[in-house]
């Protein structure tokens, strides 16, 4: 193809693109290293509005937690939503009645969006009025039923919970196409030499499934440090404070809404553009290093 | 061995209880009035009370939420499609001297939180005279939509055989015409797959629209919804049957095209 | 030549986007200025209809297009939303702190001189819109709210209980009621906002009122005094007289527990009046003021009272005229009791007559025993505000995280990064 006509044929998306996502990515990264009174910008601030994040009380002793109940989304995540998700993949393409109406109706929860879903949960969670201690009441199961999202004990677990109820059909898909993918001979071969289902599926498949692995596991993670609807949803934004009961709800996403529209402080463009470098840092050094693993581990295993 | 398949199945089906069960209640206490819902969360409706839905569609400018999404959502996507697919050509049939460099920069937004952005797309949009429009709703999400669009159709356009193309040209075709009589249609479960797995985010997204949307007769579902539940946050059968409204479009879309969701998944996985 | 399939694609996509912005832009195309009004009350949606309903028949070729927003995202919305186009006309303005930022980014218009109609209220009550810089007026009070305990008249009569003249009769009253199995009070604690103003109603007396709140601003207290801190602890100490699920609970599950008799008192503010009623049109309410708290610095019941919206004019409107001529109907008669009528609420205007016998209740006491809503009034004037940092440490407190002591430190702490005494 000619260069004139393949610029042509780039060009549109490189231009959108470039402008409504890059640049302001971009400009939220220059904005970090200026001082801002309000939408004016003021002095250059080189590395201040960095430093202020972790110097500033109270903001200090709230990112600490959020990085940390992240951080348990994210392990939480992988522990609930991504094995069960691989184990059910796996019984689908060993089971095959109705595999597709199942898939279907795993899928729905997934379509029904972040938002809908924290409002959902929360009505159904309610301590006095919500049908899931009603129902452990009606089964006798009293000494259960309690304020699920208002327990600091519990929020946490149920937020994930409810985040794996919604995104169970995103693993389900993704490991059963690469279960699809893969090729008959080696469980056959395995099954020649006598393997039985479990050493067939931890010996062969688990290993031919690392770069499927790989790549829900750093989905998860970019979606793990995104975290913001579920939770503003379900515990309910509460001005500049710490979501959920005792700030045990709180994740990093939420800081950033709360420093960029909540807080009120003049300086916020500046703060919360820093927080946002941090932020995207963070995700992608892991995204990218993560990556780069499993692209060797792919090489050795091939 | 059958007590093994016996088990896999019920587990199988217990999920599926688990996953529907909360989406049966919200649809049964949507369709009961409130004072029932309230005193007692967990019953069968007597008789479907479909008030709660007049209510939702009428009262609460439902009608004008759904007509606002669809228009977003599907311009969004057809735009975001439009400008990834002869991207995703180029990109992945040719050998570009640029080529590497233009699809790492493509690539690399498949990891940039968009969201982190919305101060600076705010500004942008308010020179560009486009806070509170629908359009400007449009292009942000035609353009976060790019750097997945590219990578799967790109992948697709790769595993095409190479002599499909150098057929068409030896019978003298030009290259918008290979392009768009030969390769498009080739690549249309990509097609279908971008369209779901866009279609599905945007639809639900609730962040872009509420700060940058004014006019609640401009809102998307998902703003209009936290509209809806602060003005009618005690009557908890409305609230149900907005959600069941919100939730509803999608699913349809769905159960109609989860052999397209499906094998354009499987497709872009096997490459 | 026929036209390639990629164009047709990208055809669609174009006009598609142009039916957006052309939507987009639509006007009305009578003659009409039309106003656009924000509020974060969405619950008063359909009164605010009728009240303005009012104004365009008295007011032809002014419509007033109402607005409202949920109060957790107002804020957020309106922040953006002043600094463009697109913003409102005439938006619903938080009080004292909360509506220095706007002034002093200067996306507000100063009243004085400009709305005649100032002068119906009393000086104080323009105090909550007042620049704190500049000692202007940026915004017509809409009413002041109060904050007291609701109780049922029926189960109260039902279980022989009294409203409370002394500290310990309403512990009494309370044990009856929870040995009734009713929750003697609704309070919420997931809406974390609330509870700074449960402890101003139940334990303002603890710490002094206004006297304390004088002491404060002049630097000869701090929050770490130990009268506040045992004022902290007294909601501790009333924690068995709460729901026992009371961290998962938000306001209108509150409103709902005491409006449908599962509770048969509530802490709760003068706009809580219709929403009540709403719930259960045939409640029977009454209201009282807490007692004075054991060891109690002042000895009569206060009330808990403060000046809270007001409606101001955004700079960057294109219809200063007509806005000003909204703002001045806001300060009649005519609009004040509509506020007091339909909206249920207290109006500032002088004359009004109150719009329900429990409100004027209420306003007799604000006028006999003040008491401010001590962080709302003083201490959002900077970062972090002073009631984010007490409701989230009396929410840790109840959750028995931390005690009295380390609450009123953060407090002092983080309000002390910006608060200078006077």
């Amino acid at each position: 193809m000619r260069w004139r006509i393949a610029v042509w044929f780039v060009l549109p998306a490189f231009l959108l693109y470039t402008l409504f996502t890059v640049y302001p990515l971009l400009s939220a990264l220059a904005n970090s290293f200026w001082r801002w009174q309000g939408t004016a910008r003021g002095e250059f601030a080189g590395a201040d509005n960095f430093t202020s994040l972790f110097t500033t009380f109270p903001l200090n002793q709230q990112l600490w937690p959020a990085l940390w109940h992240t951080m348990a989304f994210f392990a939480g995540t992988m522990l609930v939503q991504n094995t069960v998700g691989l184990l059910i993949a796996v019984l689908l393409v060993e089971l095959p009645v109705a595999r597709r109406l199942l898939r279907t109706v795993y899928t729905v929860p997934y379509l029904i969006g972040g938002l809908v879903v924290g409002y959902l949960w929360s009505l159904l969670l309610s301590p006095v009025f919500g049908p899931v201690n009603a129902s452990l009441r009606a089964v006798g199961l009293d000494s259960l039923a309690r304020a699920w999202l208002g327990d600091p004990a519990t929020a946490l677990p149920v937020v994930i919970l409810v985040n794996a109820w919604q995104y169970l059909g995103f693993p389900i898909l993704l490991f059963g196409a690469a279960l699809a993918g893969l090729a008959p001979e080696y469980t056959e071969a395995a099954k020649v030499d006598g393997a039985n289902a479990r050493q067939r599926f931890l010996r062969v498949t688990l290993p031919l499934l690392l770069p499927a692995i790989g790549v829900v596991s750093i989905l998860t993670f970019i979606g793990s440090m995104n975290t913001f609807e579920l939770v503003y949803s379900l515990e309910g934004a509460q001005g500049n404070q710490p979501t959920g009961p005792g700030g045990a709800t709180d994740v990093l996403g939420l800081i950033f809404y709360r420093v960029a529209f909540q807080e009120g402080g003049s300086n916020a463009i500046g703060q919360s553009s820093a927080l946002a470098v941090l932020l995207f840092a963070a995700t992608f050094a892991v995204a990218v290093v993560a990556n780069w693993l499993i692209r060797r581990r792919e090489i050795t295993l091939t | 061995m059958r007590w093994g398949r016996f088990a896999g199945y019920a587990m199988l089906w217990a999920y599926a209880a688990v996953a529907l069960a909360p989406i049966v209640v919200m649809l049964l206490n949507s369709l009961r009035p409130n004072t029932e819902v309230l005193s007692e969360p967990l019953r069968l409706p007597a008789t479907l009370d479909f008030s709660s839905y007049a209510t939702a569609w009428s009262e609460a400018s439902f009608s004008s939420y759904v007509r606002n999404s669809l228009v977003v959502t599907i311009s969004a996507v057809a735009l975001d499609v439009a400008v990834s697919l002869p991207a995703a050509y180029v990109l992945g049939r040719y050998r570009l001297r640029a080529g590497g460099m233009l699809t790492a920069y493509f690539l690399a937004g498949l990891m940039l939180p968009v969201r982190l952005g919305i101060l600076p797309v705010f500004y942008l949009l308010g020179t560009l005279n486009l806070v509170d429009s629908r359009l400007g709703l449009v292009l942000v999400y035609a353009s976060s939509g790019v750097p997945f669009s590219v990578f799967i159709m790109a992948a697709f356009f790769r595993g095409l055989p190479r002599e499909l193309q150098d057929a068409a040209r030896i019978d003298g075709a030009g290259e918008l015409r290979i392009f768009s009589r030969v390769m498009v249609p080739l690549v249309k479960p990509a097609i279908a797959t971008v369209v779901v797995f866009r279609f599905v985010p945007l639809w639900n997204d609730f962040f872009f629209p509420l700060v940058l949307m004014r006019t609640t007769g401009r809102y998307t579902l998902p703003v209009g919804l936290t509209q809806f539940f602060g003005e009618f946050q005690t009557n908890w059968s409305a609230l149900f049957a907005g959600l069941v409204i919100a939730a509803l479009p999608l699913i349809v879309l769905f159960v109609v095209a989860t052999k397209q969701i499906v094998e354009g998944l499987t497709a872009g996985m096997g490459r | 030549m026929r036209p390639h399939r990629g164009f047709a694609v990208l055809a669609v996509a174009a006009s598609l986007a142009a039916t957006a912005a052309c939507t987009a832009t639509g006007s009305s195309g009578t003659g009409d200025v039309t106003l656009s009004l924000w509020s974060w009350r969405p619950e008063d949606t359909a009164a605010y209809r009728q009240i303005f309903a009012a104004f365009e028949k008295s007011h032809p070729g002014i419509k007033v297009d109402f607005k409202a927003y949920k109060s957790t995202e107002y804020n957020t919305v309106l922040s953006t939303g002043l600094t463009q186009s697109g913003g409102p006309d005439v938006m619903q303005l938080r009080a004292y702190g909360g509506l220095q930022p706007l002034i002093e980014a200067g996306e507000l218009v100063a009243l004085d001189g400009k709305v005649a109609g100032l002068s119906n209220f009393e000086t104080t009550s323009l105090e909550g819109a007042r620049g704190k810089k500049d000692s202007k007026v940026y915004g017509v009070p809409l009413e002041m709210s109060t904050f007291q305990i609701y109780y049922n008249k029926d189960l109260f009569s039902r279980y022989g209980v009294q409203p409370p003249v002394t500290w310990e009769q309403m512990l009494t009253g309370a044990r009856t009621l929870l040995d009734n199995n009713v929750t003697p009070f609704a309070t919420a604690g997931k809406d974390t906002w609330l509870l700074p103003l449960y402890d101003d109603t139940f334990a303002a007396t603890r710490y002094g009122g206004p006297a304390f709140e004088k002491k404060v601003l002049a630097g000869q207290a701090t929050f770490t005094d130990p009268d506040f801190v045992a004022a902290l602890d007294v909601l501790n100490q009333l924690k068995p007289y709460f729901p026992k699920d009371m961290m998962g609970l938000g306001e209108t599950e509150a409103q709902t527990l005491f409006a449908t008799g599962k509770a048969a008192m509530i802490p709760e503010g003068s706009f809580a009046l219709g929403p009540l009623q709403a719930i259960n049109p045939e409640l029977e309410l009454g209201v009282f003021n807490a007692p004075p708290a054991p060891g109690a610095v002042v000895t009569k019941p206060l009330q808990v009272g403060w000046v809270d919206a007001s409606y101001g004019l955004n700079a960057k409107s294109g219809h200063q005229k007509e806005a000003l001529e909204l703002l001045q109907w806001m300060t009649t008669t005519e609009f004040g009791q509509l506020v007091a009528d339909t909206l249920k609420q207290v109006s500032l205007v002088k004359g009004v007559q109150p719009g329900d016998p429990l409100l004027g209740q209420m306003v007799q006491a604000y006028r006999s025993n003040p008491t401010p809503y001590l962080m709302l009034v003083n201490f959002r004037y900077g970062t972090p505000l002073g009631s984010d940092l007490q409701a989230a440490g009396l929410q840790k407190m109840l959750l028995g995280q931390q005690n009295p002591t380390q609450v009123a430190g953060d407090i002092q702490a983080g309000v002390s990064q910006w608060f200078k005494p006077q």
